[in-house]
């Protein structure tokens, strides 16, 4: 009982990060993208509680909108990786054969793909790239460890015992699939859902902070980028870029760690 | 009974040889058979190697097509974006025309996969004059002693994290390297880099600044020492749990017993056992070192193969783009079957069969 309340209060971080930058996104006024050309790179304190950065922005704007816009595009990634990735794999499995090696080298394939160098070819065939189209960057591989996971979850349950008795007792095959086999997938490959939406926040940073980021530059890659840039002038920015990063990438890793305690605490 | 000479391998591949027989005859059919496994085993690896190099080919390919049909499917004309709004008709003719834009789609591809092979994918457009392999050929000098150096950093630092993590030599100590190590694993490069980099920079002035020409060693040794981190921590964190393994193992109390001192325990006989993992560990961290090396030379501003792409993406040079990308993609999945290689090396259930 202590270790799965234990296991809960890892989500109790990103919870908090969400519901803060929600909050300052839903209930505070402002552009993130505004410039006020006097006021660059002005250290925090006064009426701009984390200073402002490149051009004058506010930061804590900054701040809250790229990540509020980084945790959407990860969940949202990640939530496509799982329908898709679960009903392939799920699928395959249930087929078994030939085309269940198939998707397995599929997703060899796919997941060997360098991420970095699909960003680059996916985002120069567009002249203006876009949040949806860095979004699509991800979608394309996020849907491949579902995909492994959930074959790896219906190869043992279709072999399982209890699959076996159902089978037994008559249950039609619909029955034996929704009834017995998907329910007893979800949980276990739900807990990737935390691991893929952390990678797609380090990854969507990353392609920011080279300059693949989105064009109006309210991503945490852009704040990092004017960190650096401004390192001399302007330390702070920097340190709000960083800790940013930190935060958001550290509370996304603690759920997925407390969610893969609860569900195989559950499980097992 | 067969003669050692003309024995087939058991099915099961072990070195117990079955049914009775002089004992030296049993000995001599033993050997030929474990020979003759351990040729099987690298047999194994070398087909799983080539089998895999199949595979990296057709990863390599579809990233090459990937890039071209991109590049080629940009809404508008290539040419105009490369020049300019202002170029002349004429000028953009003729560009596409060297480009071989003018051509069916068909031809180019086969032109451009002809090329591909032939190591001869044109002249830069922002550099007229110089081959885009050449432009490659320079960039990944600076790139490979980054992440060169970075390889042997990570592991010498991964390595000593995990002797201090199991050794006797910091008492309490030890449990701070582990947590340290594991808060490291989980910290994104992205994170660290720029705040390491303003501390030991732009504070302490202990290295040179980010976008110095001049930077030298001193710079190199940084922005890889800053790289090589998360291969540390990788390798500290699979370091430690073999050691830990090997701790309670027979051999190390015999070395002990000896009178060997701790140093040596750990360093000369456990160590070696547990270079298998982290050899594994070092090389299924190739790719993620080349992702980081991107991130890197971007913010210290380095010449190498990231900033090149980059730079021929932000100024559609696209001969140079295809010729960087490609060869970054060959860098990348000669790494990873690199990993599976040496994975196969170490541990056998992975082989393909």
């Amino acid at each position: 009982m202590k270790s799965q309340r234990s296991a809960l209060v890892q989500l109790l971080p990103l919870g908090l990060v969400f519901c803060a930058v929600a909050a300052v996104v839903l209930f505070v006024e402002g552009d993130p993208g505004r410039l006020h050309l006097a006021q660059s790179w002005q250290p925090p304190g006064g009426e701009r509680l984390l200073g402002s950065g490149d051009a004058g922005v506010d930061l804590s704007l900054l701040a809250a909108h790229a990540t509020f816009r980084a945790l959407v595009l990860a969940l949202a990634v990640a939530c496509f990786g799982f329908v898709v990735g679960t009903s392939l794999g799920a699928s395959a499995g249930l087929a078994g054969g030939a085309r269940e090696r198939w998707a397995l080298r599929v997703c060899d394939l796919v997941q060997s793909f360098p991420t970095f160098l699909l960003a680059l070819a996916v985002l120069s065939a567009v002249r203006v790239p876009s949040r949806l189209h860095i979004g699509l960057v991800f979608c394309i591989s996020a849907w491949a460890p579902f995909a492994r996971l959930a074959l790896a979850q219906t190869r043992s349950l279709r072999e399982a015992q209890f699959v076996e008795a159902a089978r037994a007792l008559g249950a039609s095959r619909f029955r034996v699939v929704f009834g017995h086999v998907v329910p007893n997938l979800l949980g276990p490959v739900a807990v990737q859902i935390g691991t893929a939406a952390a990678g797609v926040v380090i990854g969507e940073t990353a392609l920011g902070f080279v300059g693949l980021g989105p064009p109006d530059g309210v991503s945490l890659g852009g704040l990092l980028e004017q960190g650096t840039l401004g390192m001399l002038r302007a330390p702070h920015v920097l340190l709000v870029g960083a800790l940013t990063v930190l935060c958001v990438s550290g509370s996304l890793q603690l759920a997925s760690e407390g969610l893969r305690r609860h569900i195989t605490r559950d499980a097992g | 009974m067969k003669s050692p000479g003309d024995g087939l391998p058991p099915a099961s591949g072990g070195g117990d040889a079955s049914g009775g027989g002089h004992s030296e005859r049993k000995l001599g059919e033993a050997g030929a058979a474990k020979r003759l496994s351990t040729g099987r085993a690298l047999l194994a690896v070398v087909a799983g190697g080539l089998g895999r190099a199949a595979g990296a080919l057709l990863v390599l390919l579809a990233l090459a097509s990937l890039v071209f049909l991109a590049l080629r499917l940009l809404p508008g004309d290539p040419a105009a974006l490369v020049l300019g709004d202002q170029a002349s008709e004429v000028d953009r003719a003729a560009l596409r025309a060297k480009l071989g834009l003018d051509k069916p789609l068909f031809i180019q591809y086969l032109h451009f996969v002809w090329g591909l092979v032939r190591f001869d994918l044109g002249e830069s457009l922002s550099r007229p004059g110089v081959p885009a392999y050449a432009e490659v050929m320079r960039a990944l000098g600076p790139t490979a002693a980054l992440a060169g150096v970075a390889v042997g950093l990570g592991t010498l630092f991964g390595t000593s994290a995990a002797l201090a993590s199991v050794g006797p030599w910091l008492g309490a100590g030890r449990r701070w390297v582990h947590r340290l190590t594991l808060f490291l694993a989980a910290t994104p490069l992205l994170a660290f880099a720029p705040l390491l980099t303003f501390v030991f920079a732009v504070r302490l002035g202990w290295v040179p600044l980010p976008g110095d020409p001049e930077s030298g060693a001193g710079g190199l040794l940084f922005a890889s020492g800053l790289l090589s981190l998360p291969l540390a921590a990788q390798v500290a964190r699979i370091g430690r749990a073999a050691l830990l393994d090997q701790s309670r193992a027979k051999y190390l109390e015999v070395a002990a017993a000896k009178g060997a001192s701790p140093a040596r325990v750990w360093i000369v006989h456990a160590l070696p056992v547990a270079s298998t993992p982290i050899s594994v560990v070092v090389a299924a961290q190739l790719g993620a070192l080349l992702g980081g090396a991107v991130v890197l030379e971007r913010l210290f501003e380095r010449p190498g193969l990231g900033s090149l792409m980059l730079g021929a993406y932000a100024s559609r040079d696209i001969p140079v783009l295809e010729a960087s990308v490609v060869a970054a993609g060959l860098l990348f999945v000669v790494a990873q079957a690199l990993a599976g290689m040496v994975q196969a090396m170490v541990d056998p259930r992975g082989r393909a069969t």
